[in-house]
């Protein structure tokens, strides 16, 4: 058991208009409740200049992995856990405080990330958490989130079933798939990343309800170079199985149209039918058939490469009050599946 | 300047709520205390349209109560322009025949009810037929003739962009396509409140134990198509509405934790008051960590977050409360 302390936190002080908003409790508490983790794992603000096409280059703010070669990526170093797992995820703060919210878990209130319900941190903590529900989820950080959020502090949290990477729940039933591809579609407004960490919190109006996104990627690469990176497209061979995650992290209405049958099997971390969602059932998309997903929703859909060819994928962002397209029309982004034989 | 209706039946209070039966006859008088003309609808309520009432005049609609739902009434004049200002407030219907095959009760009538909804319902609480083990403690216990139910919750979504509220201030007219083309919120509201006043809302709040499933009314007056995530549950989507505005219970009744909800949109969710899936079996119910276990909800499209122009999270949000363990309850 842990030295828990919940003085000066929104858990054990009380919580008026300043520690709501502007003045939230910073604090690096222990890890109430602790318990022997089965995966430990660490993330850590850092910033970089993202290329864009037309040669224009702006901030995004990410998560590091520390303990990694190769821990600097963005979106932030996916966290991958078997489900049942106990979880330790610890955030090292640096450039002010942040937090790390497990979007779609359900933890207790300390673990939640949210600085009005727990603390801000502003040196470490340590997240417990035990997924028990395969599919996908994501991390981010819950300070300022209008604009931190904005600024690319997000990652993938993949929970596997207990059969491991390489399967997923179709009506509770694990199914292999051979290939996968995580789509992340977000809209990047340039205006917001000149903004500093805690733009707006004390009552300046620093126009964080004016949105006019003009750039846009999938999973962190721009919509110029989406066809070809690796990071986005998708090769298959005829005959695999294609398991494919969207998240949806644009601030507006994102849809979706896929060159192949598309059958969704998880929404936000939970299995569509079988004995344990008697309510649910896995549903197909057509080849070509536009869905919409909106700001942090996500599809796990199961593809079958039963064809041969190069298969389009469009991401179209609309703006969330006109449904227009964004940026004049420019806001789309395109991928594609390639099946060979 | 805010437009809103008021009841004298029960002391003025802004957008008050009307309780009613499926099938009842109801008769509506409503008087226009504006300088302008306004109207009455409510979407998917046949004959429950009153398309123009002449400032002081007062006119009435009487109509047959619709389907068990979740129903807006409003302004549907100069559409959205007043409804969007404030005229709009709730209608809860009590469905006529609301048992399931198997005599669980639901927000539905018979004849609308789907398998996929009566699968939730039929699951909650330690004496389900469907699934004993799965949500121990209380079905979902309605309280259709309750003004104030404890295990229910109606959350009205809005957006004010003041340049609009002044212009009805100073009585100039808005015209509704530049009301839309040009609406940039300022404000998002939950219940007319927001921020760190929809926080501490006890109308507002969800408030339970583990066990003590809520049935959340969620409707969306404002102009943007809204995300709301929660936080420590996730929420069974069981109704929407048709083009016609008829309460539709869906067949495929999807686990979320963030759904849509576009302009106009009225959905029911059930919060299950589940014990959070993802703390440990070792740490439930928690040692440490004191009860009641706090979460928010709040709008994902994060712009609904602020206010003026920043003050995060002083938007769209609310928090509900875990007040204790199934063990606990007294």
């Amino acid at each position: 058991m842990s030295d828990a302390d919940f003085d000066g936190t929104s858990v054990g002080e009380p919580v008026g208009f300043d520690e709501f908003g502007c003045n939230p409790y910073a604090k690096n508490p222990d890890t109430p409740d602790f318990l022997k983790p089965d995966v430990e794992n660490t993330r850590q603000f850092y910033g970089f200049d993202l290329d864009l096409p037309g040669g224009e280059e702006i901030e995004i703010w990410s998560f590091r992995d520390p303990d990694a070669r190769k821990g600097k990526t963005w979106p932030g170093p996916a966290i991958r856990v078997t489900a049942g797992q106990i979880v330790h995820t610890k955030v090292k703060a640096n450039k002010g405080t942040h937090t790390i919210h497990l979007h779609g878990m359900d933890p207790t209130t300390f673990n939640d990330g949210v600085g009005h319900t727990s603390f801000e941190v502003n040196g470490n903590y340590i997240y417990q958490y035990q997924p028990m529900n395969p599919g996908t989820y994501f991390y981010h950080c819950h300070k300022n989130t209008t604009l931190h959020f904005e600024m690319g502090m997000y990652g993938l949290l993949l929970v596997d079933p207990v059969e491991g990477p390489g399967y997923a729940l179709r009506a509770g039933v694990p199914v292999k798939y051979d290939v996968e591809a995580n789509w992340v579609p977000d809209d990047l407004d340039p205006v917001w990343h000149e903004l500093h960490h805690n733009a707006g919190l004390c009552g300046e109006d620093v126009g964080l309800n004016d949105f006019n996104p003009k750039y846009f990627v999938i999973s962190g690469v721009p919509n110029n170079r989406t066809m070809k990176s690796r990071k986005v497209r998708v090769d298959a061979t005829l005959g695999d199985k294609i398991l494919v995650r969207v998240l949806a992290a644009a601030y507006g209405v994102t849809q979706v149209k896929i060159g192949l049958d598309a059958e969704v099997i998880n929404v936000d971390g939970r299995v569509l039918g079988g004995p344990l969602a008697p309510w649910s059932q896995p549903f197909t998309i057509p080849a070509d058939e536009t869905f919409e997903l909106t700001g942090a929703q996500r599809y796990d859909m199961l593809i079958d490469a039963n064809e041969v060819g190069d298969f389009n994928v469009k991401f179209t962002f609309l703006d969330w009050i006109r449904r227009q397209v964004q940026a004049n029309g420019a806001g789309v982004a395109e991928t594609r599946i390639r099946v060979k034989a | 300047m805010l437009f809103y209706f008021a009841s004298d039946a029960d002391g003025g209070f802004a957008a008050p709520t009307l309780r009613v039966t499926q099938g009842d006859q109801l008769t509506v008088h409503v008087t226009n205390g504006a300088s302008e003309p306004h109207g009455f609808s409510i979407p998917g309520a046949a004959g429950a349209t009153i398309p123009s009432i002449a400032p002081g005049e007062t006119l009435s609609a009487t109509f047959t109560i619709p389907n068990g739902g979740s129903y807006f009434y409003l302004d549907p004049v100069n559409h959205p322009v007043f409804q969007v200002l404030g005229l709009h407030g709730v209608m809860v219907v009590a469905p006529a025949e609301p048992t399931t095959p198997a005599g669980v009760i639901t927000p539905y009538s018979r004849d609308r009810q789907t398998l996929g909804a009566n699968a939730v319902f039929e699951s909650l609480g330690t004496n389900s037929p469907q699934m004993p083990d799965k949500f121990p403690g209380d079905p979902w216990i309605a309280e259709f003739g309750n003004p104030a139910p404890k295990h229910e919750r109606i959350w009205v979504f809005n957006s004010i962009d003041p340049k609009f509220n002044l212009m009805a201030e100073l009585g100039q007219p808005i015209d509704s396509t530049e009301f839309v083309e040009t609406n940039l919120p300022r404000y998002f509201t939950l219940n007319g409140l927001s921020g760190f006043d929809a926080s501490f809302d006890e109308r507002t709040i969800p408030k339970g134990f583990e066990g003590e499933p809520s049935l959340l009314r969620v409707l969306n007056a404002g102009l943007p198509t809204f995300s709301p995530h929660i936080h420590g549950n996730h929420i069974f989507e069981l109704s929407t509405t048709n083009a016609t505005g008829e309460v539709v219970v869906n067949e495929n009744v999807i686990e979320r934790d963030t759904w849509t909800m576009a302009p106009g949109d009225r959905k029911d969710v059930l919060l299950p008051f589940d014990r959070p899936s993802d703390i440990p079996d070792a740490a439930w119910p928690p040692f440490e960590e004191p009860f009641p276990l706090k979460y928010p909800m709040h709008c994902h499209q994060e712009i609904s977050q602020t206010a003026g122009g920043g003050n995060y999270p002083q938007g769209l949000i609310t928090d509900w409360e875990l007040e204790g363990p199934l063990s606990a309850r007294s």
